[in-house]
């Protein structure tokens, strides 16, 4: 792999990858509550960060050569960060509902507020 | 084997709801004068039975940037297992309900090796398709998924 190649595909990566990080935080702050902030952090865990790993291992790769070990690493690194960020944003959100966080006013519909019509909520 | 297939296009149709999901996040940023989101929590019903099932439905739904799992409420004799899904980009609760229902149907022809027959599209559909499984009844739950 040439030198301009791998510099090209780093830079790619890992400018998509910080700049989707950049994207999410900017992205949090035009959200009103806890809820919404978990949400649009996603891409920064399960798009961002991976594209990062991609870089540095290309990186490795290039100045380094190839080894199974890195790749494997590599590999495992990028199912972990989805993996993981995908539950921990569940065990988030949940503990946020639980905990009695203010859910944003204008959310609507909200059916853990209220049921959908012609449905009469027994009472509890 | 159609199992494997579908479990490939389920992975690519996964990373494919996250590029396309987060595009939506960034590409919502540049919306000038109009509110950035429109949130709201959608009910779903799920005909997904068992845990791994709904495990994978929970985790595929939060990845995908634009939607959370909030809350899972668990199934009993007359209801079924429900999610409340938060979302932050679509247009009414018909079109949230509408993605995630396709999502599950491939996710269900993956693990059950072929999609479910009955094509449920809205809540009424799916509660009124439930059939409680009973709490230890493996082969009912067998023969239900037809094997």
């Amino acid at each position: 792999m040439s030198d301009t190649v791998a510099t090209v595909l780093v830079g790619i990566f890992g400018i998509t990858g910080s700049l989707l990080m950049l994207a999410s935080a900017l992205a949090m702050f035009r959200v009103k509550d806890a809820l919404s902030r978990i949400n649009v952090f996603s891409p920064a865990t399960g798009l961002g960060m991976p594209l990062i790993v991609v870089a540095a291992y290309i990186h490795t790769l290039h100045t380094e050569g190839f080894r199974v070990m890195t790749l494997f690493i590599a590999i495992i690194a990028i199912l972990c960060l989805i993996i993981v960020s995908s539950v921990a944003s569940n065990t988030l959100s949940r503990a946020s509902v639980l905990s009695g966080q203010p859910i944003y006013r204008k959310t609507s519909p909200n059916r853990l507020a209220q049921p959908p019509e012609g449905i009469e909520d027994p009472a509890p | 084997m159609r199992r494997i297939l579908h479990g490939i296009s389920y992975v690519l149709y996964i990373l494919w709801a996250i590029i396309t999901g987060s595009a939506t996040v960034v590409g919502h940023l540049f919306r000038v004068g109009r509110p950035y989101a429109h949130p709201m929590i959608v009910e779903v019903p799920l005909r997904c039975r068992t845990d791994l099932e709904v495990t994978l439905f929970a985790s595929s739904i939060t990845i995908t940037p634009g939607t959370l799992v909030t809350a899972i409420a668990a199934g009993t004799a007359t209801t079924p297992p429900v999610f409340f899904v938060h979302c932050l980009f679509e247009d009414s609760e018909e079109d949230a309900l509408a993605g995630l229902y396709d999502m599950e149907s491939r996710l269900l022809a993956m693990t059950r090796g072929r999609a479910p027959q009955s094509s449920a599209s809205d809540v009424a559909e799916v509660e009124a398709a439930w059939v409680d499984p009973g709490p230890h009844n493996p082969s009912a739950e067998e023969e239900r998924r037809g094997r």
